[in-house]
């Protein structure tokens, strides 16, 4: 076989483009030539792991900024006037420096910093605790869970969703807690916490149903935004009339009600 | 993307939410910049609202959008003269306060150096790479991105791949 043939057909054969009678002949191939079958093992093993390089989720900040950028353009495609370059950008720039999105991220950064400082002071708490077993530490640490979120101190309750972040099989009780936590907590850092803490037990139908329920309750863009994030990444159809009822409401966000339309379209 | 040329900018929302992660995913293996990837995916959007009208409906969207995702990231790097070349430190991993898992963090530590070594391609050769290992692109529509043959596309990227698995065992050795 030709050198750059077979180059194209050991990528269509990593990649699993190769009809099944070319598989078949390329498979045959291998068989009869001990180097292309070395060269396939080794460039295999690369393209399998590059499967596994993590990529992070992008912020809600992305998405809001998208949506005001695509409201200004909407606006502006809508009014007969002509707008000059400058005034979009002029337009484009109040949006994004308006007090509430930098208030969002502003909350956002504190919570990366909050985040940063309760693992730091995890990690030498689990130390403290590892000479009792499994069970135990679960069960501590659950009561610790639930004392801390009860906390008069933003900082403490934070503190709290980041233990329960650790526990692998939580129950109902601290469950509970963290969608109590969700519904009522008046800082929006500590409810941005508690969604990524529940975010870890979706699978559980209480979590679900729990995060849905509190969908129209929400007031903050910021967590109207992750919530329609989470919803969409779980592709999860029950969430679609919690939306709506958001949707209703008069004093939401303009950003905000485009993105959740676009994601109750996305999961439809 | 039809329906957004012909004036309906509300549909824009939607190829938003179905492509954000791929795009956000390409700059982010290609620069290893979280924020920078933010920005680049957002001007990828507006770039295409501005030249809507030059999409024709012919060959594949994401073909097209892709061809958008690479001039924005020519255009960033050529007007801020910097080479895309991530801080390879940033790839250091913290040891985790887990129940020290040596296999965990052989493969951690295997991830980190191809990672570096991944940054280490030149870019074109990175470039196809990334798309390569995009399972909703084909090679026919990788060719069109880069704008070469399907064929061609292939040998490129066999090359890319042999270039990195060289890289990665240099790295192992040294």
């Amino acid at each position: 076989m030709e050198k750059e043939v077979f180059e194209k057909q050991l990528m269509a054969y990593l990649k699993g483009t190769l009809a099944l009678d070319e598989k078949e002949a390329f498979e045959a191939f291998l068989d009869q030539n001990t180097e292309a079958k070395k060269q396939l093992e080794e460039l295999g093993g690369v393209w399998e792991s590059l499967e596994m390089l993590e990529v992070p989720e992008p912020s809600a900040n992305m998405d809001l900024q998208f949506f005001e950028q695509l409201d200004a353009e909407i606006t502006k495609n809508n009014s007969t006037t002509t707008i000059s370059w400058t005034e979009v950008l002029q337009r484009t720039l109040v949006g994004i420096f308006r007090p509430q999105l930098l208030y969002g991220i502003l909350i956002l950064g504190l919570g990366v910093l909050g985040g940063y400082f309760i693992k730091s002071g995890g990690s030498e708490r689990s130390t403290a605790i590892e000479t009792v077993n499994v069970s135990d530490t679960r069960e501590l640490r659950e009561k610790l869970v639930l004392t801390l979120l009860e906390q008069s101190s933003a900082n403490q309750r934070l503190q709290g969703i980041s233990e329960a972040s650790k526990i692998v099989q939580v129950d109902e009780q601290v469950i509970n807690a963290l969608l109590k936590t969700l519904n009522n907590d008046p800082n929006v850092n500590v409810r941005l916490a508690a969604i990524e803490s529940l975010s870890n037990y979706v699978n559980n139908p209480l979590v679900r149903q729990g995060i849905i329920q509190s969908i129209p309750n929400q007031e903050s863009p910021i967590i109207q935004v992750t919530l329609a994030n989470l919803m969409l990444a779980l592709e999860e159809k029950g969430a679609i009339e919690s939306f709506k009822k958001l949707l209703e409401k008069e004093e939401l966000d303009t950003t905000v009600k485009k993105k959740i339309e676009n994601t109750i379209a996305s999961i439809i | 993307m039809l329906k957004v040329k012909s004036g309906d900018l509300d549909k824009l929302g939607l190829l938003y939410e179905r492509h954000k992660r791929r795009l956000f995913g390409f700059f982010y293996n290609m620069s290893g910049d979280p924020n920078l990837s933010e920005d680049l995916v957002q001007n990828v959007f507006v770039r295409m609202l501005k030249y809507r009208h030059t999409y024709s409906g012919e060959g594949s969207f994401l073909a097209w959008m892709f061809r958008t995702a690479r001039n924005v990231k020519y255009d960033h790097y050529k007007k801020n003269k910097e080479l895309i070349q991530a801080d390879l430190s940033s790839w250091d991993y913290k040891m985790v306060d887990n129940d020290n898992a040596i296999a965990q963090m052989e493969k951690k530590d295997n991830l980190v150096l191809l990672r570096k070594a991944l940054m280490q391609l030149g870019e074109e050769q990175r470039e196809v790479i990334v798309f390569s290992k995009l399972k909703e692109m084909k090679f026919s529509e990788i060719g069109e991105v880069l704008g070469c043959s399907e064929g061609a596309a292939k040998v490129k990227a066999h090359r890319a791949l042999k270039e990195l698995k060289r890289i990665v065992q240099k790295m192992e050795i040294g």
